[in-house]
């Protein structure tokens, strides 16, 4: 089998920066096992897949580890493929997913992902995980991810993590929040997975769903812009709408190949 | 500026087995700067760069975070590509200038031969903290170079490790190794640790077998041997002992054949952040 394949920085307009993720059209599913070898071959942090359904796609997200239940940054990636690779008509892009209907609307090169929002609930740190860090921090919550509030921008950025402890605990298919409120935007994070192939995810647009409902609160405001201060830097702009939140973001197109399955 | 990229599964011929490395044609004017920044993007464990000038072939190798200086899996991948493209006659051998020197690449029924230069070392014990991680009792120890390699009694024994690697961290390169089962169509089998350097266990190494040639060659009294290393990837090595170089030979297969498209102003832009 032949098969397109993309590979797009997803949350920046440039190249090297924001997430990379891979994007495969297909014309239906194969087997689940070469969508796994598909995306460890590419080992980016997300492999995106999709095929036609109805006046959309279905969307399915890989690491080189396992299937995501949900993916930002891919799901931009695929949006961004659809319109200006795959050359699709319409401005609002409809996707469904194992995480339910997810809506990308399109303006002016700007993707806005239209996601659920996963509100965190405060909750005890597993002991590996607290004692893993440089730091300990102010606040604690869960949803999908573990929520570990700090007091400033500079703890986020003078995060350190001993993987040893760290690595110790398995939380497929959530991870590790790191965040605070922004110098110059109104919150920042990064964003680590336990038992993985990719320790610091660079952008993570899932972790928002967590990230806007919880900021939206504490800074009383519906609108909030928002940095991941992983080396390679996202940025994300965020819109809290009760049971659901707007992520939006741009993306560069890196490469377009052909993957020969056999 | 496009450059073509191919990624190729080295030491295989099936997809998504051996150890994948991407190849990049390219000419004088990619600066060192974008090599780095395109085998971070790309994240496989090597991106190998080749360009042609009066001397030959220029190749160079980079991991996602640093340049190595040397590289059996993706100079085999380039060697794959530069026969497969028809850039160089199927029947020639290539050489490649590299910061380890000049290496030749030949071609043979499919299997792609790289002489390099042998590994050798001395026997020692190997550290008690090791033996536990591995949970092991070798037959044999050796260090070589900057890594241990570890003769076990059987091919179970290495197949069936599952080392914790955050307790290797601290630890040098191991390469665990048996002779083959009888019956078994391989001369002997291998696995590589490195978390040392970031990869807990690497697929397929052709450097390592530069220390295993030699290794097995005195022990089994055969110049040349088939290996198997015995990865979730796996991959089949085909050695040959010749005095103080090892020959390695793999098989290797196209994966994904493609473009950067990397806009001329990016190299400005990335500074602004």
């Amino acid at each position: 089998m032949q098969l397109p394949l993309y590979q797009i920085d997803a949350f920046t307009d440039q190249l090297f920066r924001g997430n990379p993720a891979c994007v495969v059209p297909l014309e239906q599913w194969p087997a689940d096992e070469l969508l796994k070898s598909i995306a460890k071959e590419n080992y980016v942090s997300e492999t995106a897949f999709f095929i036609p359904q109805g006046d959309g796609f279905a969307l399915r997200w890989f690491t080189p580890d396992i299937e995501m239940d949900l993916c930002g940054h891919a799901t931009l990636a695929a949006a961004h493929a659809i319109k200006t690779i795959l050359q699709y008509p319409g401005d609002n892009i409809v996707f469904s997913s194992n995480s339910g209907p997810l809506e990308v609307a399109v303006k002016d090169g700007r993707y806005t992902l239209n996601f659920p929002s996963r509100k965190p609930v405060a909750a005890p740190l597993p002991d590996n995980i607290l004692q893993s860090l440089n730091k300990a921090p102010r606040e604690v919550l869960k949803a999908r991810d573990y929520v570990l509030v700090y007091d400033q921008e500079q703890d986020v950025r003078d995060i350190r993590i001993n993987r040893q402890l760290f690595d110790k605990i398995n939380l497929d298919p959530g991870g590790v929040i790191i965040t605070a409120k922004g110098d110059k935007v109104d919150f920042v994070s990064r964003f680590f997975t336990t038992q993985a192939s990719l320790f610091e995810d660079p952008v993570t647009g899932s972790a928002h769903c967590s990230l806007i409902p919880y900021w939206s609160e504490q800074l009383g405001k519906k609108e909030m812009n928002a940095l991941q201060l992983s080396e390679r830097m996202g940025t994300l702009h965020c819109v809290d709408e009760g049971d659901r939140v707007l992520i939006s973001g741009r993306a560069r197109t890196y490469s377009t190949g052909t993957l020969w399955t056999e | 500026m496009n450059i073509p990229f191919y990624q190729v599964d080295a030491f295989t011929k099936i997809p998504f087995k051996g150890n994948p490395a991407a190849v990049c044609i390219v000419d004088d004017t990619v600066t060192e700067t974008m090599m780095q920044q395109i085998a971070a993007e790309n994240n496989v464990s090597e991106t190998a760069f080749v360009y042609r000038n009066e001397e030959g072939f220029q190749l160079r190798w980079f991991s996602p975070v640093v340049e190595v200086p040397l590289c059996g899996h993706a100079t085999l991948a380039t060697a794959h590509v530069l026969w497969e493209e028809g850039i160089v006659p199927k029947q020639e051998t290539i050489t490649f200038n590299t910061l380890s020197g000049w290496l030749s690449a030949a071609q043979h029924d499919g299997w792609i031969a790289l002489n390099f230069p042998s590994l050798l070392g001395h026997q020692v014990p190997l550290p008690q903290e090791i033996r536990d991680i591995l949970g092991v009792n070798p037959v044999n120890a050796m260090f070589i170079l900057n890594r241990y390699l570890v003769e076990l009694a059987t091919e179970a024994e290495v197949r069936a490790l599952t080392p914790d690697f955050s307790r290797l961290v601290n630890h040098p390169r191991i390469v665990v190794t048996a002779k083959g089962d009888p019956g078994s169509p391989f001369d002997f089998i291998s696995r590589m640790f490195a978390p040392c350097v970031g990869i807990n266990e690497d697929p397929v190494t052709g450097a390592a077998h530069c220390a295993l040639a030699p290794y097995w060659a005195q022990q089994l009294g055969k110049q040349s041997m088939t290996a198997y290393q015995a990865s979730a990837r796996g991959g089949v090595v085909k050695v040959r002992q010749e005095g103080d170089r090892t020959v390695f030979s793999g098989e290797a297969v196209t994966v994904i054949k493609g473009t950067y498209t990397l806009n001329p102003s990016y190299a400005t832009a990335t500074l602004s952040n």
